[in-house]
């Protein structure tokens, strides 16, 4: 008893056996007045927060300021990530893919409210706390077991040892007890601190040798765990691997298998080399090529090399049937890949080289023209050529990456086709294409003629009214008819006077124009009889030529004669399309004037004139072009 | 003061104007205390040794089995082309949905007030924690290389500040599960505080006194305490019940948000979630029915439990049937050729038997508990409820495996076949499972005893009152 004398009274405590009496018992200590109270349960009683006046608790505030929290961290964790420091593309969402963010910032919101809800508890209930003085008592054990018990602390105002000791046995409690302050001593166990010791100090042995890595330098490689994994073993080509029983890391095609692009039922189709013949003269090589399915360059030209075996047995003639459709690929091929140097006509002047002469560049190399006997089918197969499309010669790189083998063989095709219109005569045409052809031959003849004699009474006359002559001839003529024929002249929309006399040079010009359009095309005699197709045509071509010439908006008649200037200048760039070029000198001159003009009527004549004449002044540039006409005509 | 109740009543049948008890026999606040801390007090018995030997050694298995496939790499298992999600996914959406039942009973339950979640509550707890170890377990070991998971942490990973990609239902998984096993192991801690207390207060043994003083943190049973506990267990409920239904719906995510036919429905979700329930009830009932009458707490986890228990059961599993049906319904209602076909091939292809079982477990099983004799006959409960796992450890299997085996690309067409390491890792994983569970038997409260003491005041309440 001396012992527990010492101590410092703590407080009070009763015992009771059930929910009720200790609910009423609660009840009459806060009405005596005592606020110092607690009451120890072995499960929550309901009720017992009014009976002991206990204030409610702060709580749910805590978690709603975590959960709020945990949304704004999740909401602007995934934005600055996904969206700001390291922007994310992901199937065109935008970066800040609200939806998509949503599941994450609910999880943290529900983790952060939760961490509150656990912590706030434990920090308002000021726990964890392993030293209590009711714990001093040893039937306080039972608290936690079936027992309920009433506690008034000493600290309480109006605590006095007899009257709360009286109090609470009125009130029906049991085994009334003192509670003491717990001196016993706080030292942890020798044994668990040495336990702590020697696992805090293996925890910090990692901790230890990573800090000196990471101070000290040296020579040996980095350590790797798992070297396979930080190093796959992937294979290059033509290596060895073990996983194999044969060595190889690359593997043979299965058996059965086709590779994409490599169905080649006929690898004579792929090669363009008689493979059966090959494999007759030379086994060697033919095996060689069809397992790489290409011919080395010195093989396709064997001219570079007189090896015994250089003979190849191209094949000589084209596998394709040829269509009017495999051409019209084949021209489409041509012209994305092998004009640029080859020029549209094949005779080696493609824009390319246009430009490597225009800037004396002395590493270029005139590309060959497709157009010298030595190219023809009877001396140089077909085989042969598609191996040159496909492999290249000398400094021409090949194009069998590039143009699919199917194509290849349609651009043999179109070069054949190319090298017959460029060097073909009059009898080579059908019969009825050649009466088409000396018509318009003679058309071409007589309005070139006109041409040329309007041109020198207009050069004759000065520079005031020559407009009301020219006038007279052109513009009769188409005066009523073309009136709806116009109908695609409108598309620009300032000049209906222009329109109107637009037809009559538009018959004219036809046959000049689509024939170096139509290029060495067969059917290109056959396009001229339509009168329509260059009628249309000058609608678009009238843009570029008033944008690049300011001055025809000053005078109809100095405007006609600049005209031709600026279109004969797209020419020698977009060589193909010297057609719709030349069509827009008419145009330019009417298609700025109407508005300063009050009479529109005379300029229509002046602008028709110097048409033909843009075609002589195309003649020298491009030649390529002209030199078409007499061929076809001839 | 204890009050007796009659000790053979039938406490399934309902008597009007009273409340059937949930607490069996002359119980005292006592005599519960005494039969949940018997179960950790007396040397164990010679079943739990043996079944902690067994589950212990597979358990090793599986752990030998997670290194060999480590050091080897993921090609020991039976995931090839054009199944890359095998038997790891599928156990590990297995595991998750088990997972499903402790929170549900300890969150929703609680909130709509269901008494008779108390005596069950805690061990289904354990249950989900455990469930959730075993589930994030094969995520962890499919990403490969399993040292460097830390990379689904929102980290700037390889020097490059290259972030997760939070668009990715991975991601979400990743962040739900976690989650989801925090907060229900923060749960489940929390509300063994009380009984820790009561483990440490009736420990005679100094160590087992500290170990039960340190985890019980000081808990004195303080009216305060107990307000502001039953304040942040209400609101951990309230944050918890939406976190159950929202994690297996992400879990349904990372299928449902991909174009593999067969995976993008929007049935998904809810189908996903009544699984997981149906599943995680399974197992609660197939745990705890043995363990009811190994530990003799037939007073407290009463025929009328089970009975609650499986009337959840056939009800989750009469809605999966019908998720079931629904989807081959709008497989073909939507009239797209390769969701058609994957339906069809589920039932009829190559997995026809992994289908049939699915449905024979998960469908007709259930429906065995519309007779109350089923619901009431414990052996029957556990065989029908073993069924259920079966089920949908199939379901998962069907919906993983015939997906991916079959897609658009016929070329890339292939049967999937689990390899040893696959079998030792499923086998291994319900180790691991039974271990956990066994140990948290022998050594924490099996059930919750405040509140069950609490449910049987208010049972003591009502039938005082009723006497009056």
């Amino acid at each position: 008893m001396t012992d527990t004398q010492e101590k410092k009274l703590h407080g009070v405590y009763a015992e009771f056996d059930a929910v009720d009496t200790l609910l009423a018992a609660c009840r009459r200590v806060r009405d005596a007045g005592y606020t110092r109270t607690d009451a120890y349960t072995p499960f929550p009683v309901h009720g017992i927060e009014k009976a002991l006046g206990i204030r409610p608790t702060a709580l749910p505030w805590i978690v709603l300021g975590c959960g709020l929290t945990g949304s704004a961290i999740g909401i602007c964790m995934q934005v600055w990530m996904n969206g700001i420091n390291y922007p994310y593309i992901i199937s065109g969402k935008p970066f800040y893919s609200i939806p998509a963010f949503i599941p994450v910032t609910f999880e943290l919101t529900i983790l952060l409210s939760a961490f509150g809800a656990f912590f706030g508890m434990l920090a308002l209930n000021r726990l964890p706390k392993f030293s209590n003085p009711v714990f001093t008592s040893p039937r306080f054990d039972r608290a936690t077991d079936d027992k309920f018990f009433l506690y008034i602390d000493a600290s309480d105002p109006r605590f006095d040892h007899n009257g709360v000791t009286r109090l609470l046995g009125d009130i029906g409690g049991t085994e009334i007890q003192d509670v003491y302050e717990d001196n016993s001593s706080t030292r942890v166990p020798t044994a668990i601190k040495v336990a702590f010791g020697v696992l805090a100090f293996l925890a910090i042995v990692p901790l230890l040798a990573v800090a000196r890595m990471r101070v000290t330098n040296s020579p040996n490689p980095r350590f790797h765990v798992f070297y396979d994994m930080d190093f796959s073993p992937a294979k290059g080509p033509q290596t060895t691997s073990t996983l194999f029983a044969d060595g190889r890391a690359m593997r043979p095609d299965v058996p059965g298998t086709v590779a994409v692009g490599q169905f080649d039922e006929d690898p004579n189709f792929y090669t363009g080399v008689d493979l059966d013949e090959l494999a007759r003269r030379d086994q060697t090589r033919a095996v060689h090529l069809v397992r790489t399915m290409q011919v080395p360059e010195a093989e396709a030209a064997p001219a570079s090399g007189d090896q015994p075996a250089a003979e190849t047995p191209w094949l000589a003639k084209n596998p394709r049937p040829v269509s009017l459709a495999l051409l019209e690929r084949g021209r489409m091929q041509f012209e994305i890949y092998c004009a640029t140097c080859h020029g549209n006509d094949g005779r080696g002047r493609g824009l390319v080289t246009a430009r490597a002469q225009q800037i004396l560049s002395s590493a270029w190399v005139q590309p060959s023209s497709l157009h010298q006997e030595t190219l023809y089918q009877d001396v140089y197969p077909d085989g042969k050529l598609f191996s040159v499309i496909s492999n290249g010669i000398r400094k021409m790189g090949g194009y069998g990456s590039q143009i699919s083998v199917r194509d290849r063989w349609a651009v043999v095709a179109y070069v054949r086709a190319l090298q017959l219109s460029q060097n073909a005569a009059l009898e080579d045409l059908p019969v009825n294409r050649r009466n088409d052809l000396s018509r318009r031959k003679a058309e071409v003849e007589q309005q070139l003629a006109e041409q040329a004699e309007a041109e020198r009474r207009r050069a004759e006359e000065a520079a005031g009214t020559t407009t009301a002559p020219a006038a007279e001839e052109a513009a009769p003529a188409p005066a009523e008819t073309p009136a709806e024929a116009a109908a695609p002249a409108p598309v620009t929309p300032e000049q209906p006077a222009a329109t109107e006399p637009a037809p009559a040079p538009a018959t004219e010009a036809a046959p000049a124009e689509p024939a170096p359009a139509a290029d060495a095309e067969m059917e290109a005699a056959a396009t001229p009889a339509a009168e329509p197709a260059p009628a249309t045509e000058p609608a678009p071509a009238t843009e570029p030529a008033p944008a690049t010439e300011p001055e025809p908006a000053t005078e109809p008649a100095p405007a006609a004669e600049p005209a031709p200037a600026p279109a004969s200048e797209p020419e020698p760039t977009p060589s193909p399309e010297p057609a719709p070029a030349t069509e827009p000198a008419p145009e330019p001159a009417p298609a700025t004037e109407p508005e300063p003009a009050a009479e529109p009527e005379p300029e229509p004549a002046p602008a028709t004139e110097p048409q033909p004449e843009t075609e002589p002044a195309s003649e020298p540039e491009a030649d390529a072009e002209p030199a078409e006409e007499p061929a076809a005509a001839s | 003061m204890s009050l007796a109740i009659t000790q053979g009543l039938d406490n399934t049948v309902e008597r009007p104007g009273e409340r059937a008890p949930l607490v069996l026999g002359d119980s005292t606040y006592h005599s519960i205390t005494e039969s949940v801390s018997q179960i950790a007090e007396r040397p164990p018995s010679k079943a739990w040794v043996v079944g902690l030997m067994v589950s212990a050694a597979l358990a090793s298995w599986f752990g030998i089995c997670i290194a060999y496939l480590i050091y080897t790499g993921v090609g020991v298992w039976g995931n090839n082309s054009p199944v890359f999600w095998g038997w790891p996914i599928v156990n590990f959406v297995f595991w998750v949905g088990i997972g499903h039942a402790g929170t549900l009973i300890s969150a929703i339950l609680y909130l709509f007030r269901q008494d008779w979640r108390t005596s069950i509550n805690r061990a289904a707890e354990a249950m989900t924690i455990f469930a959730v170890v075993c589930a994030a377990t094969f995520p962890g070991i499919h990403v490969g290389r399993a040292w460097l998971a830390f990379w689904l942490a929102p980290y700037p990973s390889l020097n490059l500040w290259v972030w997760p990609q939070f668009r990715s239902p991975l991601l979400w998984d990743v962040f739900a599960v976690s989650t989801y096993g925090t907060v229900s192991l923060l749960f489940w801690y929390m509300g063994m505080i009380p009984d820790l207390a009561t483990f440490r207060d009736r420990s005679r043994n100094k160590w087992r006194r500290m170990a039960y003083g340190i985890l019980s943190l000081g808990w004195s049973g303080s009216s305060r305490h107990w307000m502001r506990y039953e304040k942040a267990y209400a609101l951990l409920a309230a944050l918890a019940a939406p976190l159950v239904l929202s994690v297996h719906t992400i879990v349904s995510f990372d299928f449902a948000v991909s174009q593999v036919p067969g995976w993008h429905t929007t049935i998904f979700p809810p189908y996903f979630v009544a699984g997981a329930i149906f599943s995680g009830f399974a197992m609660v009932l197939t745990l705890m029915v043995p363990a009811r009458s190994i530990f003799s707490l037939e007073k407290l986890i009463t025929v009328r439990h089970l009975d609650n228990m499986c009337k959840i059961i056939l009800a989750t599993g009469t809605i999966v049937g019908l998720a079931y049906g629904t989807e081959f319904f709008i497989a073909w209602y939507g009239q797209v050729t390769e969701e058609k076909f994957a339906f069809i091939n589920r039932a009829f292809g190559p997995y026809w038997w992994a289908y049939w079982t699915m449905i024979t477990c998960n469908v007709i099983s259930p429906q065995l508990f519309w007779f109350k004799a089923n619901r009431t006959i414990p052996w029957r409960i556990v065989v029908i409820s073993i069924f259920v796992n079966i089920g949908m450890w199939f379901e998962r299997f069907v919906i993983v495996i015939t997906s991916l085996s079959r897609d658009y690309l016929p070329s890339s067409w292939a049967y999937f076949s689990p390899t040893w390491v696959d079998w030792s890792m499923l086998i291994g994983s319900f180790g691991l499972f039974f271990t956990l569970f066994l140990l948290f038997c022998r050594f924490m409260p099996v059930i919750n005893m405040a509140e069950v003491k609490a449910t049987l005041a208010g049972q003591l309440h009502h039938s005082q009152h009723g006497d009056i």
